[in-house]
């Protein structure tokens, strides 16, 4: 019961955090748009078929979904730092992951909401709508893409504690994200190499069930796109149990984690 | 003349300080992670985007694009982190203090982005050469080296009227992330110009980048400096024109804090 108090604390802090911080309107709001628009202007080219236009519409919300979600998590460790907050967090009965878990959620809402502006942008600016959505399979597929999220937040946030260059190295390839995991262009335009690396994110296969959602034509394996996003986010967090416990030891044995 | 010279003494000192002082963030993993893997990524991501849009043939009018754009990484990023970071560091009253030409001062904070940026573009255009085959036997290429020297100067420019408004907000940054991916949509980097709407175009064609970005397309096809030179001059005086405009703002926000002794206040 204290653990899932300190998890909603760390939840509700967070909220008010992202509602008074500048930053947090550029990633869920400002910055989906932007790709929103550079995207439907190129997939909006002449003869584009409508699932073309699906990756204009959806794009730019995955791609703010997507930086929220290990924004908050990254930063959220990044500003405990240099606010020199760190330690105590370190400190306190409550073990780490449960106060990462409330920041992520956090991260998770505020993510979501990178859909709103988004669809408006794509509908009043350039009359594009999801042709044929299947409103179940769609939420079902966001609710496991927002799954996937939240596994690789949750990995990924011991790696910002220990070592921060880690966080500058994920930042910049950002957009390599955006490409391996198919956001705004389906990876079969990809190399063979590069889809293989791509079949390795959970999140790829949870975003091809959501465009697959929202167009009548190609082929629709739900139920196998969902397993392999599930199982992967599981495999995920089997790897950010050991990497807690190593950042849990190696934060209390060197005492160096300010300056990591 | 001697005055000349003391005045250059004031550039590169104030040069070389602000390149010891303010890339702290360019560290060999800082680097990689800003120089290389966001160009290399931000191209794929465009030249794939465009490829499924519009087909492969088109892919290097993407690559060529984008690899240019990159220039503004260093010209608004760079930049503004220079200008601005003084608030944040909390030197800001030091600077306002010193004696120093306050013009020499302020354009010494480009010179490093400016050739931070030229070294981006060749990254990014060698990338282009390397995936996606970029032919550039047919290229004029002392052409295509002086715009994309020019586009660096322009964007940094740019760069400078931002990082003066940064001086009076928290967080420059975030300027600085709306500008930079703000010229990926106007300035005819993956899509031409004449494909928005009238008042975006008179935005696109106010602001560095476009024409140069048009004239580094023609140069890479073979074009003489003679059928690109209204081009680069157009570049150059916008770039001139917005320089000059942060250094106006500069002064004024300066005479501002001064007055208000705000020059702390964050």
């Amino acid at each position: 019961m204290s653990l899932a108090r300190a998890a909603w604390r760390a939840f509700v802090i967070t909220i008010r955090m992202r509602v008074i911080s500048q930053w947090s309107y550029l990633t869920w709001l400002v910055f989906p748009l932007l790709f929103t628009a550079v995207g439907l202007y190129v997939l909006d080219s002449r003869g584009a078929s409508s699932s073309h236009l699906v990756y204009g519409v959806l794009g730019g919300g995955l791609i703010g979904y997507w930086s929220v979600a290990y924004i908050d998590a990254g930063n959220g460790i990044q500003d405990e730092r240099w606010n020199g907050t760190l330690e105590q967090i370190f400190a306190t009965p409550t073990p780490l992951w449960v106060i990462l878990l409330g920041k992520v959620c956090a991260g998770l809402f505020f993510g979501l909401l990178s859909f709103l502006p988004t669809a408006a942008f794509a509908y009043f600016g350039f009359h594009a709508v999801l042709p044929a959505l299947d409103p179940w399979r769609f939420v079902i597929s966001l609710a496991v893409l927002t799954l996937t999220f939240f596994c690789i937040a949750i990995t990924l946030a011991p790696l910002f504690a220990l070592w921060r260059w880690v966080f500058a190295m994920i930042n910049g390839f950002e957009l390599g994200v955006y490409i391996l995991c198919g956001f705004m262009f389906p990876i079969a335009v990809l190399a063979p190499w590069a889809q293989g690396i791509a079949a390795l994110l959970a999140p790829t296969w949870a975003v091809k069930a959501l465009y697959a959602s929202t167009v009548a034509e190609g082929p629709h394996d739900f139920a196998l796109w969902w397993i392999a996003a599930v199982g992967l986010s599981l495999a995920y967090l089997v790897g950010a149990y050991f990497l807690y416990a190593l950042v849990e030891r190696e934060a209390r044995v060197s005492g160096e984690l300010a300056l990591a | 003349m001697r005055r000349i010279g003391l005045e250059a003494a004031v550039f590169a000192r104030s040069t070389f300080l602000q390149y010891i002082a303010l890339f702290q963030w360019a560290t060999i993993r800082g680097y990689i992670a800003y120089k290389i893997l966001l160009p290399v990524t931000q191209i794929l991501f465009f030249v794939e985007l465009g490829v499924y849009a519009t087909g492969r043939q088109n892919a290097l009018y993407f690559a060529l694009g984008n690899a240019l754009q990159l220039s503004a990484n260093a010209g608004i990023f760079g930049v503004i982190g220079t200008v601005a970071n003084e608030r944040q560091y909390g030197t800001l009253p030091l600077l306002l203090a010193s004696p120093a030409n306050r013009l020499v001062t302020f354009l010494s904070r480009a010179v490093v982005n400016v050739i931070d940026g030229i070294a981006t573009v060749v990254i990014g255009l060698a990338i282009v050469v390397l995936l996606y085959g970029l032919d550039l036997h047919q290229a004029n290429l002392a052409l295509l080296g002086l715009c994309v020297v020019v586009i660096s100067m322009t964007t940094a420019g740019l760069g400078l009227m931002f990082g003066s408004i940064g001086l009076v907000m928290r967080d420059a940054i975030i300027i600085a992330n709306v500008v930079y991916y703000l010229l990926l949509i106007v300035c005819g980097i993956n899509f031409p110009v004449s494909r928005l709407p009238g008042v975006l175009q008179l935005v696109a064609y106010s602001l560095p980048l476009t024409r140069g970005v048009q004239a580094a397309r023609d140069a890479a096809a073979g074009a003489s400096l003679a059928s690109v030179s209204g081009l680069l001059a157009g570049e150059l005086a916008i770039g001139v024109l917005w320089a000059l405009g942060g250094y106006v703002l500069f002064r004024a926000l300066e005479s501002w804090a001064r007055r208000g002794g705000l020059q702390e206040a964050y």
